[in-house]
């Protein structure tokens, strides 16, 4: 079976390799129309941060059939280029991202959807392995190659970050699967990849279905078995293939067959550790098992320095840096010590694994808002990173650790053109990514490419609001995520929770709320735009003339602190009930369904509503938990609920209004946003 | 504000985490423990061999060295003046569930193969307010949601190390076994969509646990047929699959692995009895064990030790014929006693619930103390380590400022082999340095509250005291 394995495994490296062969010549169209039929490319008097040898200030990188055919300061651009002007250009290796499910749906529940008329849920791609001996999330076997989708928006807002490749593997799971590293462009999957599988991926959740193993002991426990019984698998199979005669044949199993390349070091293994003690329980199962071990996560890594270079593990860092989701002020909830302190510590993490030598690479850790991540990178840079390690954890030592070094990572003769190019350097925040070529091939960005660092509408905002009878005053206050704004209304104009919030490139803003005028509740559509610490606009109310507002923000914009959330005033919400969601009471049983990218995945939320607070509990495919910090008010309703994914304890916060039998609100948490709906019964 | 200072106090850690200090934590491991301590002038509890007055302890590379009146003061010793207090070995808490990340794995009846060990929290803030009740090790039990349970551990209270230096070094492996209401999971509803877990019936827990050493003993075997055959020069054998759920079991068997089962009524304590002797091993703790008192020569003859509660009762249905005499009653029997926490609020305070059996069947003082010392260190097998203040035990010591059982007595420092992991002046020396690090670090952009729209005001976030505690979240109280 060794050879059988080694087959399929040689068979599985020629594919990709023979893919990756292919690539350029079976190229027709790239995402971008603008490159078709164009394959070769000079970028001209530009400074190119090579990362492999010295910066060049002034050169000419020339891209030919998907690859980097010369570099250099002398360097001719071919007749038949497309020449690209780089004067105050930077061009530097495409970057890596070094761990993600970039262009892996997220599994959907099985079954249909919750309630007869509702659409009915796709069916279950619960990335279930056929003929598994083992349940779902303990099947090693699966492969991101197989599960990657091309194209999709999560894969253009990567590529608007600056990112040209990533590490992609399964979300689920403790045996989670096989990673393949993928360029983020290409109109199939096959196009994508250029190395599969690359890592087996193991995080430590365990299983939600109340299956062992249902406890962390048990993760390790079984996890312990399966090595073992993988390493006897091996064994068996080797005693069978010498001699088949008189010997009973042993059971096929490739759950366990999928461990072996890890066992015999062949396969590194990502880890998901963040804490220190995690880091050092997966350290201990790696020496346990001599795995090649790579930790995934690390924001206490440098608290085991010594370990992880003895170890020879290298870490893949997360830029998703842990920050303060309670919205309340610490007095009245505070954190502990431990834990205001790691938050504060996590962007030194990356100067002191340098310090140490511990070589590490950057990754995105799911953040929600791409947009974070060379801004967060930056901020590495200033708690003590150098610039130089701070691109290389972005481009080459990534491609070290993944084992493609021999193809990515740098500006050097030969290797994939993948090539990130900015304008301004790559950690300034007036940094704009330009351009991005992928496999010699430039893509297009989206417009809006970097909101962060220009959170521009977030802060407490002072509105002057005239609807035909004098300026109303009314604070707003604003939380801006991307292009999303999320924030209330407060004032004289009643309070309420804003919706249908977005924020444009140019600084127009756009939402709605309901308002109270001349005693009547009704819909008010803004629109404006934000210059500096100002904003006016227009406000529309059906069967009024339009009005008008103007605001200011005292204490500055983003830079300024971010504003403290004022609490309501109790009496206020008791005094208020007019908006239709106060009256309303929240108890009862609801069909929700969330909008995951398009797809529908339906839930469960039972409520029970007491005067303001909120209890219950939520049940969808992505766990079930009781909800917490439950209100419900005029303004809306308002609860957390915490999940487990991938070893990291996820905080979500739901919002959202309510009316009569229907209610529609957003669930938040750093791994993004998902709006849903609901329903109840009407006779409750 | 106060609760602030309160909850600065519980944070505050040995000197390790401090701003600035960024290598500290692997540096101060390497710290070697000073060499010589020289504990001066106490009352001294030393439990193997009554009070002595107004002497000393010297502590040698992390032993007791000498113990006695009048000891010299070797060149470079620290000296620790325990005029008017009193010293005692350190209380040893033989039913803990503190810093561990998973108590129970629900999942089977039958969940040996799981073990403590892998998932220690030492960064858990409990251990600290457990050294400073005078707590040094506790024996780290998996939950009682299985008829048998996962391996424990028995660790040293090192607050401020990795976890490996938690370990107690040679203490022999344990494992949990649980009998009637939660294994039976009386108080539990079934997982939505996973059929009811067998067994429901104490019945039933006998049956899981005689069916699994029906299996260990077959396992064994296999694995004696393997060792024999490869022995008598057998080639191209393979050997037999390791079954992590079984080995624990068969070191039962063999006495390797000491059992501490979770039982309350006297009728499963008897079975328990009857059935280990069936296969030929022993109980080594009853653990709560309510209703001991009504079989104490049965579980003497057994040779097995109770650890209990000084008095808890009532919370569920098999806890209703608990009498706080349990303890005298077993005592007189004469069985090993010990008072355990079974709780992370408890363990601060073991002193005052040894100090209960005075009051509840006359035990003596030392007979009291040794509930939480002398006796869970047997029930351990780390007796011949820890336990009493004797020469070449581990200088495991707490220094009291009064008599332990007094109510108005704290402790003032607390040492683990012969090193301060608690000494109630650093902590108040270093209580106002750490509320202006909290307060430059809530100015920190990543710990201000996100500045969205307002949200009502909650309750400050209660630490579920026994959350996620042997089921007991979903009995709302303790641990039992």
């Amino acid at each position: 079976m060794l050879t059988l394995h080694l087959r399929r495994f040689a068979a599985l490296t020629a594919l990709a390799a023979f893919l990756a062969a292919a690539h350029p010549v079976s190229f027709v169209a790239s995402a971008s129309q603008q490159g078709a039929g164009i394959d070769t490319y000079a970028i001209t008097n530009a400074r190119i941060v090579t990362v492999s040898g010295p910066t060049i200030e002034r050169g000419t990188v020339v891209i030919r059939d998907g690859l980097i055919a010369a570099v250099g300061p002398n360097v001719p651009a071919p007749p038949d280029a497309r020449i690209i002007d780089g004067a105050g250009l930077t061009v530097y290796p495409g970057l890596i991202d070094s761990n993600t499910s970039l262009a892996i749906a997220q599994p959907t529940p099985t079954g249909r959807g919750a309630s007869p008329g509702s659409p009915a849920a796709p069916e279950a791609a619960n990335f279930s392995s056929p003929n598994s001996t083992q349940p779902p999330g303990l099947q090693p076997e699966l492969l991101a190659s197989d599960l990657i989708r091309a194209g999709g928006e999560t894969l253009e807002s990567a590529r608007s970050a600056g990112i040209t490749a990533a590490l992609t593997a399964p979300r689920e799971g403790i045996l989670a699967g096989q990673s393949a590293l993928i360029n983020l462009a290409g109109d199939t999957p096959q196009q994508m990849i250029v190395r599969s599988p690359v890592a087996l991926h193991i995080g430590f959740t365990p299983l939600r279905t109340g299956v062992y193993p249902a406890s962390l002991m048990g993760v390790f426990s079984a996890l312990r078995q399966m090595f073992l019984d993988a390493g006897r698998y091996v064994e068996a199979q080797a005693a069978y293939e010498r001699a088949p005669r008189g010997r009973r044949r042993p059971e096929q199993d490739k759950s366990l067959a999928a461990l072996i390349p890890a066992l015999r070091r062949e396969m590194p293994v990502v880890m998901y550790a963040n804490t220190e003690r995690e880091i050092e329980r997966a350290l201990d199962l790696a020496r346990e098992f001599n795995l090649r071990a790579i930790i995934a996560g690390g924001e206490e890594a440098w608290r085991v320095t010594a370990r992880l270079k003895e170890s020879g593990a290298p870490v893949l860092l997360s830029l998703n840096f842990p920050r303060r989701t309670s919205a309340i002020v610490p007095e009245a909830d505070p954190d502990p010590l431990r834990v205001l302190r790691a938050r504060a510590d996590a962007p030194k993490t990356a100067g002191r694994l340098a310090a140490a030598r511990v070589p590490f690479a950057f990754q995105s850790g799911s953040m929600s808002s791409m947009a974070d991540f060379l801004s967060n990178a930056a901020k590495t840079v200033e708690q003590g990173l150098s610039r130089e390690e701070a691109v290389r954890a972005l481009t080459l030592r990534p491609a070290e650790i993944l084992g493609v070094a021999d193809r990515l990572g740098s500006i050097e003769v030969g290797k994939i053109a993948n090539l990130t190019i900015t304008r301004g350097d790559l950690f300034d925040r007036q940094m704009r990514v330009s351009q991005v070529f992928i496999d010699g091939r430039p893509v297009e960005l989206k417009s809006v490419t970097r909101t962060a660092g220009a959170a521009i509408a977030s802060g407490t905002w002072t509105l002057s609001v005239d609807l035909g009878e004098g300026p109303q005053a009314v604070t707003l206050t604003l939380q801006q995520e991307g292009e999303r704004l999320r924030g209330s209304l407060q004032g004289a104009l009643g309070s309420a929770q804003i919706a249908n919030a977005s924020i444009g490139a140019g600084g127009d803003i756009r939402f709605t709320a309901p308002v109270n005028v001349s005693g009547l509740t009704t819909e008010a559509n803004f629109t404006g735009t934000i210059i500096g610490n100002e904003m006016r606009g227009q406000v529309a109310v059906v069967g009024r003339a339009p009005g008008s507002f103007t605001g200011t923000r005292p204490g500055g914009g983003p830079t300024a602190p971010p504003q403290r959330a004022t609490p309501p005033q109790p009496d206020a919400v008791s005094s208020r009930s007019t908006g239709e969601a106060g009256a309303n009471n929240l108890t009862g049983t609801w069909t929700i369904t969330y909008d995951v990218g398009g797809q529908a995945v339906p839930g469960t939320l039972t409520l029970r509503q007491q005067g303001n607070t909120l209890t219950g509990t939520i049940q969808s495919s992505f766990g079930s938990s009781e909800i917490a910090n439950g209100s419900a008010g005029p303004e809306g309703f308002r609860f957390t609920t915490t999940e487990t994914v991938q070893g990291r304890t996820v905080e979500i916060t739901i919002t959202g209004t309510a009316s009569g039998n229907t209610l529609r609100g957003t669930a938040t948490s750093q791994l993004g946003t998902m709006a849903f709906t609901g329903t109840r019964p009407p006779e409750q | 504000m106060r609760k602030l200072l309160a909850l600065i106090l519980l944070i505050s850690l040995s000197g390790l985490a401090l701003p600035g200090a960024v290598a500290n934590a692997q540096q101060q491991r390497r710290t070697p423990a000073q060499a010589e301590t020289l504990i001066r002038n106490a009352t001294i509890l030393t439990v193997s061999h009554g009070t002595l007055q107004n002497s000393d302890i010297l502590i040698r590379g992390g032993k007791i060295a000498a113990v006695g009146a009048n000891l010299s003061v070797p060149a470079g010793a620290r000296v620790i003046d325990a005029t008017g207090k009193y010293v005692m070995p350190g209380i040893i808490d033989c039913h803990s569930h503190t810093m561990i990340d998973a108590v129970n794995e629900f999942s089977y009846s039958v969940t040996s193969m799981v073990r403590v060990r892998d998932v220690l929290n030492p960064t858990d803030v409990d251990i600290y307010r457990e050294l400073a009740g005078g707590t040094t090790v506790a024996n780290l039990l998996h939950g009682s949601a299985n008829a048998i349970g996962g391996q424990n551990t028995v660790v040293k209270l090192k607050y401020g190390r990795p976890a490996e230096d938690f370990v107690f070094p040679g203490a022999p492996p344990g494992i949990k076994f649980a009998l009637g209401e939660n294994p039976k999971r009386s108080h539990f509803p079934p997982v939505a969509g996973q059929p009811r877990r067998y067994p429901s019936t104490r019945m039933g827990v006998e049956e899981v646990i005689r069916d699994a050493f029906v299996r260990a003993r077959d396992y064994k075997r296999t694995w004696d047929e393997y060792r024999a055959a490869l022995a008598r020069g057998e080639k191209s054998l393979i050997a037999p699959r390791r079954d992590l759920q079984l080995e624990p079991l068969v070191e039962v068997l063999e006495g390797k692995r000491l059992v501490h089962a979770h039982s309350y009524r006297a009728d499963e304590i008897l079975m328990l009895i009857n059935l280990a002797e069936e296969f030929g091993f022993k109980v080594r703790t009853f653990q709560h064990a309510l209703e001991a008192y009504k079989v104490a020569p049965e579980i003497a003859r057994h040779g097995a030790g109770a650890s209990i509660f000084a008095d808890s009762w009532g919370y569920k249905i098999e806890a209703f014929d608990a009498i706080p005499y349990n303890g005298a009653i077993l005592t007189r029997a004469g069985v090993n006693v010990s008072v355990n926490s079974d709780s992370n609020e408890r363990a601060r305070r073991l002193n005052i619930d040894a100090a209960k059996l005075m009051k509840y069947g006359d035990l003596s003082e030392e007979e009291a103390l040794k509930t939480i010392t002398l006796n869970p260190a047997w029930q351990l097998g780390i007796d011949n380590r820890v336990g009493s203040v004797d020469v070449g035990k581990d200088a495991d010591l707490v220094v009291w400022n009064g008599h332990p059982f007094s109510v108005y007595s704290r402790v003032e420092t607390t040492l683990i082999d012969g090193e301060v992991f608690f000494d109630r002046q650093q902590d108040l020396a270093r209580r106002e340095e750490l509320e202006r690090e909290r307060a430059r670090l809530e100015r920190d952009e990543a710990n201000r509250p996100p500045a969205t729209g307002a949200t009502t005001p909650s309750a400050p976030r209660l630490r579920g005291r026994a959350q996620d505690r042997d089921d007991a979240e979903r009995l709302g109280g303790d641990n039992h």
